[in-house]
């Protein structure tokens, strides 16, 4: 028997399901998955693979119909996420359907620095979706395997908490908390830290010192080609748009490289970066690259600077 | 078809076929030096000498041997030169075609005379100095640079002072396939080589304009146009962009181009900046 849900309505809706288990993930998403797919939605599910391939093995024949995602490559950088979304939306609304939509982001296992990002990210859904489009995003949260910081925090990401027997709204949520979020600082380095100051001049100094120092941290070439790359976009935002110059530091921490980029400008749109730029559009194409090629990109600004971390993984 | 030599150079290589040398020089001893080193490389190849421009002519003034017997050369025939004014009235106002139409049968006749070929120094400031011929200058050097790449028996020195303003003196120096200069004029060179345009050296943001250009003002063949970029170091978004809008305009006049030897980073940035939908570029393997 399927009961519907909730009655839809044309506006993005974003909700957190916290799950205990297999079959509480499942008694939480196969109803939502076949309720999309009774009313012809356009059901695409980005999940880490293990749980996809639950979900997948319990949809039997339904799954065909089901787009799915491995969260964990799309979403490897949680900065690729929303971009991966605003394409599926855009091509199933141009073709008449409707989106449904479940991803998990914050899963079990990731690094502090994805989960912080994780968060980050599920603000910034709300601020890219709202007004759009009426569709409809469920993320997964493991309460199990999940430290209690994220599964709380999710609370005021989500305008809607459920889990597979209830449905409400979430009480801790208000809108616009991205800003605040987009704003705030990102954790100090412990360790010893490279600093360098770069001007008009120096963005082929600047590219060449983080590949030199990519290359003896002993990344592979392909990393450190990706890396020159990044630091010859982001030292060359710092020209154009950050006030002229910027200040480049690179650290090592635990099973990574950190490359950081700090300048006096301000991103106004926190988006900048995580949305495919038209092609007639000049700019935001730098970020958007290294968020694509990056393995961890932390993007933090606000009238008093903007900062970029790289980060790239042993 | 030529192997030719390619790179930055702090001195004057020795002499090869087709070479196409870009010499930026400070002051008059570094020209006259650079002159004698380019014109002996030629003797010994058995080339005829055609100095073009007043500064050219007046460095013969210091020539030291082999190349010291000025009078000896010209009277047999080794050794021609040409004033700016008599290059003006013999080629008629600065067009790229009447140039290559002058020097092509200058070379013709020095190989009917039993040379080898035809090597010219021009030193050509003054054009470069003027905004109204800049844009026909680079052009000409396009068309120069595949002319000696041809095996046509031309080479060149394009000579120019290092006081000219950097934009201009990068534009021109970035379409020769050899540059010598006194500091980095520009991070790339753009030149023919055999029946491709090679790109060499590093495209950021600061350089992507001139790239641009310097694309712009390239000759391309009806039947596409293969542009080598294995030996290019590095190239950034707004390098990858003028690379597309070059592509696009060519491919509005039905001209196709391949980009071979490219970096499977230069690939991943085309794919993740979609610029496939600019223009349908193919991307060949380098040639082993």
């Amino acid at each position: 028997m399927i009961v519907p849900m909730t009655v839809s309505v044309d506006r993005f809706e974003h909700e957190a399901m916290f799950y205990r288990g297999d079959a509480d993930f499942l008694a939480g998403l196969l109803p939502f998955v076949r309720d999309g797919l009774e009313r012809d939605e356009a059901v695409v599910v980005a999940e880490p693979r293990p749980r996809l391939e639950l979900l997948r093995d319990a949809l039997g024949d339904d799954a065909c119909a089901v787009e799915f995602l491995d969260m964990a490559e799309i979403g490897a950088n949680p900065g690729r996420i929303i971009g991966v979304w605003a394409t599926a939306l855009d091509r199933h609304t141009s073709a008449g359907r409707r989106l449904r939509g479940i991803g998990e982001p914050a899963f079990p296992g990731r690094r502090t620095a994805e989960l912080v990002e994780c968060r980050l990210h599920e603000l910034l859904l709300n601020h890219a979706f709202d007004g759009g489009p009426g569709w409809r995003l469920l993320c997964p949260y493991d309460q199990e395997h999940l430290p209690r910081a994220v599964t709380q925090a999710a609370l005021h990401t989500h305008p809607v908490r459920s889990t597979s027997s209830t449905r409400l709204p979430s009480d801790a949520y208000a809108t616009g908390g991205h800003v605040a979020a987009f704003a705030e600082g990102l954790p100090e380095p412990d360790d010893a830290v490279l600093r360098g100051v770069y001007g008009p001049v120096d963005i082929p100094a600047t590219r060449r010192t983080v590949a030199q120092w990519a290359r003896s941290c002993g990344l592979p070439a392909e990393r450190v080609e990706v890396l020159e790359l990044a630091a010859s976009e982001l030292a060359t935002n710092s020209i154009r748009h950050g006030g002229g110059t910027g200040t480049l530091a690179m650290w090592l921490e635990n099973g990574a490289a950190v490359v950081q980029f700090t300048d006096a400008g301000t991103v106004t749109d926190p988006l900048t970066g995580r949305l495919s730029p038209p092609l007639d559009s000049e700019g935001g194409r730098g970020l958007y690259l290294v968020n694509q090629l990056c393995d961890l990109v932390q993007v933090r600004s606000s009238d008093r600077g903007t900062t970029v971390r790289v980060t790239t993984w042993f | 078809m030529e192997v030719r030599a390619h790179g930055l150079v702090t001195e004057v290589p020795g002499a090869g076929p087709a070479d196409h040398l870009c010499w930026v020089y400070e002051d008059d001893a570094a020209f006259d030096e650079a002159a004698r080193e380019f014109l002996a490389g030629g003797l010994a190849r058995g080339e005829r000498l055609l100095c073009v421009g007043e500064r050219v002519i007046d460095s013969l003034r210091a020539l030291t041997p082999p190349v010291a017997d000025v009078a000896g050369l010209i009277a047999r025939g080794a050794l021609e030169t040409l004033t700016l004014a008599e290059a003006y009235e013999a080629t008629g106002p600065f067009l790229p075609e009447q140039q290559l139409a002058y020097y092509d049968a200058a070379t013709r006749r020095a190989m009917d005379d039993g040379y080898r070929g035809l090597r010219v120094i021009a030193e050509v400031t003054d054009l470069a100095a003027d905004p109204a011929q800049r844009a026909e200058l680079v052009r000409w050097e396009h068309l120069a640079d595949e002319y000696a790449v041809q095996g046509s028996g031309f080479s060149a020195m394009c000579a120019y002072r290092a006081d000219l303003d950097k934009e201009t003196l990068a534009d021109v120096a970035s379409v020769h396939p050899l540059l010598g200069a006194p500091e980095e004029i520009s991070s790339f060179r753009l030149f023919v080589d055999g029946d491709r345009l090679t790109l060499a050296g590093s495209v950021d943001t600061f350089s992507s304009d001139r790239l641009a250009r310097v694309l712009s003002s390239a000759r391309a063949k009806d039947d596409g146009v293969v542009l080598d970029v294995a030996t290019l170091e590095f190239m950034d978004v707004a390098g990858c962009r003028a690379l597309a809008r070059w592509a696009a305009d060519l491919w509005a006049r039905s001209v196709a181009v391949e980009v071979t030897g490219s970096s499977a980073l230069l690939r991943r940035m085309w794919d993740v900046l979609d610029l496939a939908r600019l223009a349908p570029v193919t991307f060949a393997e380098a040639l082993a």
